[in-house]
């Protein structure tokens, strides 16, 4: 009897193709060589790790030696393909303390998402993967802290890649901090279409990047396209990322099943299962996340330490219509987050043992004017109630982008009442591309400048860096003088604030 | 070995004019389905070629001229691995044959030809249409004249530069004997406005017919008036509907469109045909 295939040994462990096709680990004793040669350049979507632990991560690749390939399969075959990982205490991997295989399917687009544990606090570790031949470009990532002293993090969101380069990437990067919020529109599903939305200088698309992407295989290529950029692909190797998602990973302005275009829910539904499986296929969030038809688990927890709690939120799947109304608008019934979700808000925040409350969202919570429904103005009692929830726990520190413009405010127990309580600060963070090189200030600046409680306006594009410790929250806002033309803007810190955790305000710097 | 994933069922199709609406039962969760792809077969042809990709189970073919023709269609799931399934059951199924191939014309005003630039103030003079039609469109078929007399929109409640009121369009013809079958109304337009096409009120004679209901254009053909050429921007839809024969007498008759909702719609042309 000749020695079994890797095919027939799969066959021969019993394990479904279902509990294979998730990519996160592989049947013990499976061969890591693949049963035929991986394409050169299989690692050309580059490495990723997201939602560390104290004792672990996720770690990601995409095998796609041919990005661009029209089906979303990026050049890949049928072939189910072992795709090893080494994580390691030096860059150089002469320390490697941890060596595992995931088996890389057609089914996700043979990317892969080990899940790594039982690593120790606080510390830094290098990864890289290995398919065949093949051999990928380092990352760095970074465990959370048993207790935590200090936290550094850069927030990023809306990279509309046709709009300009990503130099907000380039210097997340080069900071390499403890980790990156990414707050959401980390696609768009526009067509690019030269001469139109094309900002980007000095390249071009093919006609299939021209059109609304609709199918899995367009969500997929519509990823590869902006994760081709070096940028975006070296941020993501410098740290650990934590991604929620906003309205464009799906549909603009989209709200659970609700289509802003039409399509009716009954149909929006399907649209909305394929573009949530394109999200977790191409970003480093756990298997939990993993959608089951239509719906997915986004909103989760994590603590670095007893220094900061923080709270992923899902602000999109869950959110009522927007209002027919005033009355609407304002009725106490109205959510954003779906009953279950406050629910797990609020009890996270209130058996929260943290100093700081991290709570990170796609969309603006402060109070700005009453028509922009899209963000929290049009759901004004659930914020009422999220805003009384972090009243009651550690200093509140809402991250939020959506808007593609650096703002800063202070969080107000009643927006409407001048003299409350301050019970915490918001960084929401401008767009890495979307609206491409931007102004210093335009028309809707007094909109927001108009309210004591905001700092600051700022409308081109960029990052925020913030340093959390036990006393205080410094964060810098830099933005980029130009990203159209290319990718060597250089980088300004515009305004940084201090917020003491005992007196939460923002102190200009 | 190839997990093929489900064909899907019930696959069904529901003609109009100029499009072909296939509907079917989506497979279960259970499979992640990339998309569905259709498949169409032309009458007197046994094979299938790629008419689109669509996650939704639901497909408009679209561009079927004016004269019904029967087509084969199928569908095949393609799951999230690239595997196809077997192609569904086909379902034959026609467009719908225009009133305006299949009656004979009684009386009408512009070409049905997918422009509107034989009419009143096309292509783009809609801020002109309170000074040059201050009572609205009055229009007697043999005596009327469409480039001076017959509005290349018809504006509604939700347009400002026509008052922000609602507007009505009379159709004035004259019939030498009352129809021994009933006529019917053809009123295509070559686009509307995208989100709030409206609706406007049918009347013959003064007796309410029903409300017509406008598809949603792409608000472009106040300034264009050209629905045909390759990359036109405009969303053309067709209106088709019976006039019962006991509402129409011997001599003048009159049909009355009144729009009280929503924004305009431009015509490409307007007519009553009798049936053959």
């Amino acid at each position: 009897m000749p020695p079994p295939t890797r095919r027939t040994f799969l066959q021969l462990t019993g394990l479904s193709a279902a509990s294979i096709a998730i990519g996160v680990s592989a049947p013990a004793g499976a061969d890591a060589t693949p049963a035929r040669p991986v394409p050169s350049g299989a690692f050309a979507l580059g490495v990723a790790s997201g939602d560390p632990r104290t004792d672990g991560f996720v770690l990601w690749t995409r095998l796609a030696p041919t990005p661009l390939a029209t089906d979303g399969h990026g050049g890949m075959g049928r072939d189910q393909v072992p795709v090893q990982y080494e994580v390691a205490e030096d860059s150089t991997f002469k320390r490697v303390v941890r060596r595992g295989l995931a088996i890389a399917t057609p089914e996700l687009a043979h990317a892969v998402h080990p899940e790594v544990r039982g690593l120790k606090p606080d510390r830094e570790y290098f990864y890289r993967f290995r398919a065949g031949a093949e051999i990928s470009p380092v990352g760095r990532t970074k465990t959370l802290p048993l207790t935590g002293s200090q936290f550094t993090f850069a927030t990023a969101s809306c990279q509309a890649w046709y709009h300009g380069y990503f130099s907000a990437h380039r210097d997340i990067a080069r900071r390499s901090p403890d980790a990156v919020f990414f707050l959401g529109d980390y696609i768009y599903e526009y067509g690019i279409v030269a001469g139109d939305n094309l900002w980007r200088e000095g390249v071009s698309v093919g006609t299939e990047h021209g059109v609304e992407i609709e199918t899995l295989e367009q969500y997929r290529l519509r990823y590869s396209l902006f994760k081709t950029d070096p940028d975006l692909q070296a941020a993501h190797a410098a740290a650990p990322w934590f991604l929620v998602w906003d309205d464009h990973e799906v549909q603009n302005n989209y709200g659970a099943d609700n289509s802003l275009y039409g399509i009716p829910p009954e149909l929006f539904v399907h649209r909305r299962a394929v573009a949530y499986r394109a999200f977790y296929e191409n970003v480093p969030v756990a298997l939990d996340s993993l959608p089951h038809g239509p719906d997915g688990q986004l909103y989760r927890r994590y603590d670095v330490g007893s220094l900061a709690r923080l709270h992923l939120l899902d602000t999109r799947q869950y959110r009522d219509p927007l209002p027919v109304d005033e009355t609407d608008r304002v009725s106490e019934k109205r959510t954003i987050m779906g009953a279950q979700q406050e629910q797990w808000l609020y009890d996270g925040l209130r058996t929260s043992p943290a100093a700081w409350n991290v709570v990170a969202g796609g969309v603006v919570l402060t109070a700005i004017t009453d028509d922009r429904t899209e963000q929290w103005d049009g759901y004004p009692a659930n914020r009422r109630r999220v805003l009384e929830a972090m009243g009651q726990a550690g200093t509140a520190v809402m991250l939020t982008g959506d808007i593609h413009r650096h703002v800063a405010s202070e969080l107000k127990l009643d927006f409407a009442d001048p003299g409350s309580r301050t019970v915490g600060v918001e960084l929401v963070c401008s767009s890495v591309g979307s609206n491409g090189d931007g102004t210093d200030t335009d028309t809707y600046a007094q909109d927001w400048l108009q309210h004591p409680y905001v700092k600051l306006y700022n409308a081109r594009r960029g990052y925020v860096h913030s340093t959390l410790t036990r006393s205080e929250l410094t964060a810098e806002f830099v933005n980029f003088p130009y990203i159209q033309a290319d990718a060597n803007a250089e980088p300004r810190v515009i305004a940084s604030f201090r917020t003491s955790v005992d007196d939460p305000h923002l102190e200009a710097l | 070995m190839t997990n093929r994933p489900p064909a899907i069922t019930q696959l069904r199709g529901t003609g109009d004019i100029g499009t072909l609406t296939l509907d079917w039962k989506p497979v279960s969760w259970a499979t992640v389905v990339d998309h569905y792809a259709v498949y169409v077969a032309e009458p007197g042809s046994t094979t299938y070629t790629l008419l689109g990709k669509t996650v939704y189970p639901h497909y408009v073919h679209r561009g079927l001229g004016f004269t019904g023709v029967t087509r084969s269609y199928r569908v095949v799931t393609v799951d999230a691995a690239g595997n196809r399934s077997k192609e569904s059951a086909p379902v034959a199924a026609a467009n719908k044959t225009s009133v305006t191939v299949s009656g004979q014309p009684i009386a009408r005003v512009g070409l049905y030809d997918g422009k509107g630039s034989e009419l009143a103030l096309s292509p783009k003079g809609y801020a002109d249409y309170p000074a040059r039609f201050p009572s609205d469109v009055d229009y007697t078929y043999g005596t009327s004249v469409p480039s001076a007399d017959w509005s290349y929109l018809l504006p509604g409640p939700s347009d400002k530069w026509a008052g922000s009121k609602n507007h009505t369009v009379r159709f004035r013809f004259d019939l030498a004997a009352v129809p021994e079958q009933d006529l019917d109304l053809a009123l295509w337009l070559i686009d509307s406005h995208a989100s709030i096409p409206g609706a406007a009120l049918l009347s013959v004679n003064g007796t309410e017919v029903g409300r017509l209901a406008f598809a949603n254009g792409a608000t472009k053909g106040s300034t264009i008036a050209d629905s045909t050429y390759p990359g036109s921007p405009l969303k053309p839809s067709y209106v088709e509907k019976p006039l019962p024969k006991a509402l129409f007498r011997t001599g003048q008759n009159v049909i009355e469109l009144f729009k009280d909702n929503g924004s305009w719609i431009a015509y490409d042309a307007f007519g009553v045909y009798a049936r053959r």
